[in-house]
């Protein structure tokens, strides 16, 4: 082991058996020791990281990629099949808070219990006992019984305990949305005091923020190996890409999903609605069927769907710039909306062709139609489609619902179509807001 | 010797898990902790009033015979019985938490010797005002008694709460061979209302020593014949090195059984 490593992993795997129907009994391991079936799951295929005193990483990925069962292997609950595990000084793990909390027991005798299942001794619990208290703000509720607690009292009480454990190394598993804005802010400030004071600290983690606040290293387990490994600034925008992707495909898979249901099932239901106007084009016939559906749905409701109905939209579609369909995009990149429509009769009056963008609370991000900018001749005298190019789109991450509308005399509807389509936006970058305003920072370097 | 070093550094758990036991136990009650004093005094009372009325058995002062034996059996049982289930019932703890895991054993095993501690308070009030009296040499003895059927009952405890993680059956199947276990211990009778050829099949039976050797101090108010418990010593060493061993091999696996 290096001097100045205080945890070491080399090449660790770990497996766990998922028993299909798993027998604990004499009887079911006797008669039926065939019928024990069980499938391995490789959970860790050769991990190896190696942590410096007074460091602080923390572990991420999506769920079920390993993160969890390294911590656990750090922590001793469960043990590698190949490869070691060297930590030196004493290990504290805030995995399970309130261990041994007796309900009928007072505050401060469950901080005795409590601390000393960490490995505390009685003379360090009495000289950390007014800490524990002070921290967790319970003042002369520490002396009634712990099933009188709120579970907010309770949580703050077994974090108070676990995080006043002087530990060499502290193992945090997905704890930190303990209490309110005020506590959390304070055991984050503990958390970083703790640091300070040169206390290895490794987080697991899906709040990349949490990390990135506390941490100056952040590992990436994917299938059970290290994918990314650097300072949270590289690997997080790596990562989040990633899982924008992940969720496009999900998304996608769903819509197919749903227009399938679609055709068997025609329910008017608003969600389903929008993702079968998104998807009727993936099929020819399909797209007959679900459109006749729809229009009837639509007038059932008739808040969704409105006009005349001279001209009307028979498919919305968003693509991106390479012309792939897809709803889910990164902040900034561009948008196309293809608007398929069919003549039913011809409009003489001057038409108008519009979009808005809504965010799903209903704020109104952003509108415009062929009058405001202007298109020249702008007509719609048999069927066809007209295409919007959305540049470098900065909504923020979230949901978006878009309306279309045709509009005749700048006040007559033709077919106005809210809803029509859902966009999703995703982003790397943790700037808050409706949009994104590109921006620099400048200062004098002193 | 790094376990025990490790068993050390956790007393501290294993004090606060005995004190949570006996406090938690009798929480909410009106009397609270003074039913542990209670109820073996109110045993002692049905006991008594059973086999000096109903049912006259052939000894004098049965209830003592029969009390002084029973109270170190309970300690023996319910360590056993209930110590197969002490790693299980703990699961959230041993799933979440690292600590030598051979602390939840030893708490149990410690509490029940409490309980039969505070019982013995009874056993000695008792002797005193019935008049049936003391031997203080034959007391000399009673803590090195202790500590043998102590050693004996951890390491089986050690055994049987491991293997219950992995075949939960082992705590019911133990419910009946300690019950049945009992029957061959003489807790209800002496030895000596045994045939001659059954006597020394009977020795072999460490908790046959052990429960005379009690009786000796309480009833007969003789010092116990240590030689009779060079077997029970034996056994009870061998037991807790195989169960310290045994434990140390099943307990990696403990959290992945969970």
């Amino acid at each position: 082991m290096k001097s100045d490593n205080i945890i070491e992993v080399r090449d660790i795997t770990k497996c766990f058996k998922v028993f299909v129907d798993k027998g604990n009994t004499v009887k079911e391991r006797a008669l039926f020791s065939k019928r024990r079936k069980y499938d391995y799951k490789q959970v860790l295929r050769g991990i190896n990281f190696d942590v410096k005193k007074g460091e602080a990483i923390g572990l991420i990925g999506h769920n079920g990629c390993g993160k969890s069962t390294t911590l656990k292997l750090l922590t001793k609950i469960i043990y590698p099949d190949s490869g070691n595990i060297k930590i030196t000084g004493r290990v504290s793990s805030l995995i399970e808070l309130g261990a041994g909390f007796h309900p009928d027991m007072s505050g401060r005798e469950n901080i005795y219990i409590n601390a000393s299942i960490f490995g505390l001794g009685r003379k360090e619990i009495d000289n950390k006992l007014d800490d524990i208290i002070a921290f967790s703000e319970l003042e002369e509720s520490i002396n009634h019984p712990v099933r009188t607690y709120s579970s907010g009292m309770y949580m703050r009480l077994a974090f108070s305990v676990a995080i006043n454990v002087n530990a060499d190394v502290l193992l945090i598993d997905e704890i930190l949305g303990v209490g309110d804005a005020n506590f959390q802010a304070k055991c984050f400030n503990k958390l970083r005091e703790i640091k300070a004071k040169g206390t290895t600290i490794v987080i697991v983690s899906h709040s990349l923020g949490q990390i990135e606040q506390i941490c100056e290293r952040s590992i990436w387990i994917h299938e059970g190996v290290i994918r990314v490994e650097g300072t949270p600034r590289e690997v997080h925008p790596v990562y989040l890409d990633y899982m924008g992707q992940k969720r496009e495909e999900i998304a996608e898979k769903e819509a197919v999903r749903q227009a399938e249901k679609e055709v068997v099932l025609p329910v008017g239901n608003e969600i389903i609605e929008i993702s079968k106007i998104e998807n009727v084009s993936l099929d020819g016939d399909k797209s007959e069927n679900a459109q006749i559906n729809t229009d009837e749905i639509k007038e059932d409701q008739n808040k969704k769907r409105w006009g005349n109905g001279h001209i009307r939209f028979v498919d919305v579609c968003i693509l991106d710039k390479e012309g792939k369909k897809r709803n889910v995009f990164k902040t900034g990149s561009d948008i196309m909306i293809q608007l398929s429509y069919k003549v039913n009769k011809v409009v003489e009056n001057d038409v108008a062709m519009g979009i808005g963008i809504f965010r799903s609370d209903g704020m109104h991000c952003y509108g415009t139609n062929t009058l405001i900018d202007k298109i020249p001749d702008f007509r719609l005298n048999e069927d066809g489609m007209v295409v919007i190019k959305l540049k470098n789109v900065m909504l923020m991450s979230g949901v978006y619902v878009l309306d279309v509308a045709i509009e005749a005399d700048m006040s007559i509807p033709i077919d106005f179509y809210r809803e029509a389509a859902v966009i999703e936006m995703y982003s790397e970058i943790n700037d808050v807001g409706l949009c994104r305003i590109e921006h620099e920072w400048q200062y004098e370097k002193n | 010797m790094k376990l025990f070093c490790e068993i050390y550094d956790y007393r501290e758990m294993i004090f606060s898990l005995i004190k949570r036991d006996l406090k938690g136990r009798y929480k909410g009650s009106v009397l609270g902790f003074l039913w542990t004093f209670l109820n073996p005094l109110f045993q002692l009372i049905v006991y008594t009033f059973v086999f000096s009325t109903i049912m006259r058995a052939g000894y004098d002062k049965y209830y003592l015979f029969l009390f002084v034996a029973l109270i170190p059996w309970i300690f023996f049982s319910t360590s056993v019985v209930g110590g197969a289930s002490c790693i299980w019932a703990q699961k959230d703890m041993v799933n979440k938490i690292y600590f030598p895991r051979e602390v939840l054993p030893i708490a149990h095993v410690t509490c029940q010797l409490i309980n039969m501690l505070l019982s013995f308070i009874v056993i000695f009030a008792v002797l005193i005002l019935s008049g049936h009296g003391m031997n203080p040499i034959a007391l000399l003895y009673l803590p090195i008694i202790i500590v043998i059927e102590y050693i004996l009952a951890l390491g089986i405890t050690l055994i049987v709460s491991a293997i219950t993680v992995f075949l939960r059956d082992v705590e019911y199947i133990l419910g009946i061979i300690v019950m049945a276990w009992q029957f061959l211990s003489p807790v209800m009778y002496g030895v000596d209302m045994l045939p001659e050829e059954f006597q020394s099949i009977f020795l072999i039976n460490p908790m046959t020593s052990i429960l005379i050797a009690y009786r000796d101090i309480f009833y007969y108010k003789q010092t116990p014949q240590m030689s009779t418990l060079l077997l029970a010593t034996i056994l009870g060493i061998v037991l807790l090195i195989v169960g310290v061993v045994v434990f140390e091999k099943l307990k990696r696996h403990f959290s992945e059984e969970m």
